[in-house]
């Protein structure tokens, strides 16, 4: 038996391989933007906002026949165990970049021509795959904009932690595990929008690692398809 | 009177999110706020979508305000030159409102000032002439009920939903008016000018703000009743 | 220096491409799980502990390591450290503006960091001098030199080809107490190699030039270690792949790392000669 899974199979914090945390999104929590979403993902408290698709400044930046997308990835000081300095890391910029790439294969950027739309996700307190939270609660605002998208994307980690393939890493089983693979997904378009993975993966580990990813991102899908709902057409159905 | 039998062809509103499919095998172009893949129908936005045989319509219940030729909007002066204004339509892109559509054709920046006319701030009612995806809309005020508006409270409501605002031949907009004994002036930009008494106006927001927030619901006519009955006494 | 981009894509060298493509061809003749000539030249900087020097057809990057003390992390006392750092230069493409690393530069040294890193190449315990006070660190500095397509593998081979061939001054504590200098090599465990392959229309290439890269949908780096396993991954690329493409990828790259391992074994043999 390893350090992180006990004998009947039960990770720390209660769950077994297949499950994720809790999850919790909220659709619509800073009124001046455009659009914006706010999510809970085991630890992880995360907001995006969105503005625009709006005129591009400096003028140059702006693309004759499509807009282009801007993403500021950033974590608050307070948000991790020990002071974070503010001042954007090298990790930061790179969540920055992939998430920007994962958006931009889902936002119809054509219809926006010569426009600018600006994405910032903050931090306010971290846990193990806060980019995966951060690329749902990205595509919960930009939905909430109304920015034309081809499909929503979820995100969610899968990991390998004492020689097993698990579910969504908390932050103590990314530190203490073999390996840390977040992935995003279009759920509709049954596409893989974000990928990075860290670790040692046998080939046939790799493959069932993705597999997991993909059933642990149509769960996420499912609830953030219940939070656009509930924001847009009220909790009762009505015929 | 009607004769004989008669298929009447019931309207099913579903509730759609980017990325559902409305349709497996659709043919010509893909109507407003969907895209095909291969014969695939999806949709790209949280909205209500209503399928009719092959008529499919999807009505978006957020995004931004896409200009259109003919469309009557509301805006402001940001800027100006020697030859035109700059106006902010609340749309992705600035309009301009030609300095020659307000002094005609024998216009000259010599002998004509456009601040004599209009000043950075002042709304303006016009009418978009023009606008393609590489060029800024273009505005008129050349036209019965353009030009400057002098007084009214601005109101915002998401483009999308001035269709709710307006009703079925402009019912609801005229349920708000006589509540609350004010004028709307809508512009389909999304910017509403309220004009009237202030409790009017203060009501008519409230209501204005009940349609952003209630707006895919069926029974919204019945809300906006209730409430102008209830405070508008 | 960060890369300025040229956004607009040229459609009819994409039309012209994706018709080669279906033939299974590229532009430059190779087939699409073709590497470019590589070569690998060891020992190039002589101030260095290590050197590299790395062309994959036009692409030519150098890479130096340094060998210096400092203090290891609070979390990790018994470890020496590992720093990779790359750089575009501003002569090493028409499209590069002067200025700090951007984001592309900065997802090159992560991604040949966390490459060296996860496959445990370098047994970074045995570089420890006093645990908690004083380790060895490991400067590993990329420069591109000049661009043409995967930037990813050609600095990744350098970096590794640089690490294999490095060595310092190891301080050792003799018997009677007193501190003995010594060279040694730097301990390493294992060849780690990065694959990158791009996917245009239904095709996947593997070592895209730059010309490739230019109307490329997605692109997929991994890495990994002598026993074909993966230990690193990115996915780049602004449009989705699917499980399928990606499962094919990572079995073209398995059999394309086992190649270059061989070849980097080869020249680092015969450089120690």
């Amino acid at each position: 038996m390893g350090k992180l899974i006990d004998e009947n199979g039960i990770r720390l914090d209660g769950r077994r391989w297949d499950e994720l945390r809790p999850i919790k999104i909220e659709i619509g929590v800073i009124k001046n933007a455009d659009g914006s979403a706010y999510i809970e993902f085991g630890r992880n408290k995360i907001i995006a906002a969105v503005y625009g698709p709006r005129e591009a400044h400096p003028k140059h930046l702006a693309l004759p026949d499509r807009a282009i997308v801007r993403c500021r990835y950033h974590m608050a000081p307070f948000s991790t165990e020990e002071r974070k300095s503010p001042q954007p890391s090298r990790r930061e910029i790179e969540i920055s970049l992939v998430l920007r790439r994962a958006m931009e294969s889902a936002i119809f950027l054509e219809e926006y021509p010569r426009s600018i739309i600006d994405v910032f996700v903050e931090v306010l307190q971290s846990d193990g795959g806060s980019r995966c939270a951060s690329i749902t609660a990205v595509s919960a605002a930009l939905a909430d904009s109304g920015i034309s998208m081809r499909d929503l994307i979820v995100g969610c980690a899968v990991g390998k932690i004492d020689g097993q393939i698990v579910l969504d890493l908390s932050d103590h089983e990314d530190k203490e595990g073999e390996g840390d693979m977040p992935v995003a997904y279009m759920p509709n378009l049954d596409k893989i929008v974000l990928l990075q993975f860290d670790g040692i993966f046998s080939e046939e580990e790799f493959k069932k690692a993705i597999d997991l990813a993909i059933l642990g991102n149509k769960k996420v899908y499912e609830i953030l398809k219940r939070a656009l709902i509930e924001k847009y057409f009220g909790t009762v159905d009505e015929k | 009177m009607l004769h004989g039998s008669e298929i009447i062809m019931v309207l099913v509103r579903t509730k759609v999110l980017p990325g559902d499919l409305l349709h497996d095998s659709y043919q010509g172009q893909p109507p407003p706020h969907t895209y095909k893949l291969g014969n695939k129908l999806l949709s790209l936005k949280v909205g209500l979508v209503e399928i009719e045989g092959k008529e499919v319509k999807l009505i978006p219940l957020a995004g931004p305000y896409i200009p259109r030729v003919n469309d009557f909007v509301i805006g402001k002066i940001i800027d100006f030159d020697a030859f035109s204004w700059d106006v902010d339509i609340n749309s992705i892109y600035t309009a301009h409102l030609p300095a020659q559509d307000v002094f005609g054709r024998d216009f000259s920046p010599q002998t004509h000032s456009l601040t004599s006319q209009f000043k950075v701030g002042d709304i303006l009612a016009a009418k978009i002439i023009s606008y393609d995806r590489t060029k800024d809309p273009v505005l008129t005020v050349r036209d019965h009920g353009l030009g400057k508006i002098v007084n009214g409270e601005p109101v915002k409501l998401s483009p999308s939903k001035i269709p709710r605002l307006i009703g079925k031949k402009g019912s609801m907009a005229k349920i708000i008016e006589s509540k609350t004994k004010t004028k709307l002036i809508i512009g389909q930009n999304g910017v509403i000018i309220v004009q009237g008494p202030s409790e009017g106006i203060v009501l008519a927001a409230k209501a204005i703000r009940l349609i952003e927030e209630k707006a895919h619901l069926p029974s919204l006519t019945n809300m906006i009743n209730e409430l102008l009955t209830r405070e508008g006494g | 220096m960060s890369i300025k981009k040229s956004p607009i894509i040229e459609n009819l060298r994409k039309i012209q491409m994706i018709e080669l493509l279906s033939k299974e061809k590229r532009l430059d003749g190779r087939s699409l799980t073709d590497f470019r000539p590589i070569t690998i030249k060891v020992g190039v900087i002589q101030k260095s502990n290590g050197s590299a020097e790395v062309s994959i057809g036009n692409t030519k990057v150098v890479a130096g390591v340094k060998v210096e003390t400092g203090t290891p992390f609070p979390d990790t006392p018994n470890q020496g450290l590992l720093v990779v750092n790359a750089e575009f230069l501003p002569f090493s493409s028409a499209l590069i503006e002067p200025g700090p690393p951007d984001e592309d530069a900065i997802e090159v040294s992560r991604v040949v960091d966390r490459g060296i890193r996860e496959s445990q190449m370098i047994d970074l315990n045995a570089l420890v001098i006093e645990p908690g006070k004083l380790v060895y660190c490991v400067f590993v500095d990329i420069s591109i030199l000049n661009m043409d397509g995967n930037i990813f593998d050609a600095a990744f081979l350098s970096a590794v080809s640089a690490l294999l061939t490095t060595s310092f001054e190891k301080k050792v504590v003799k018997e009677d107490g007193n501190i003995a200098v010594q060279i040694c090599k730097l301990p390493t465990r294992c060849i780690p190699i990065s694959v990158t392959s791009i996917i245009i229309g239904d095709s996947i290439l593997v070592d895209p030039t730059e010309e490739e890269e230019s109307v490329q949908d997605s692109r997929l780096t991994l890495t990994f270690n002598d026993y074909g396993y993966l230990c690193a991954g990115q996915k780049g690329g602004s449009m989705g792949m699917s499980r399928e493409q990606l499962f094919k990828i990572v079995d073209i790259s398995k059999a394309k790392a086992e190649e270059l391992r061989i070849f980097v074994k080869k020249v680092i043999e015969n450089a120690q000669v």
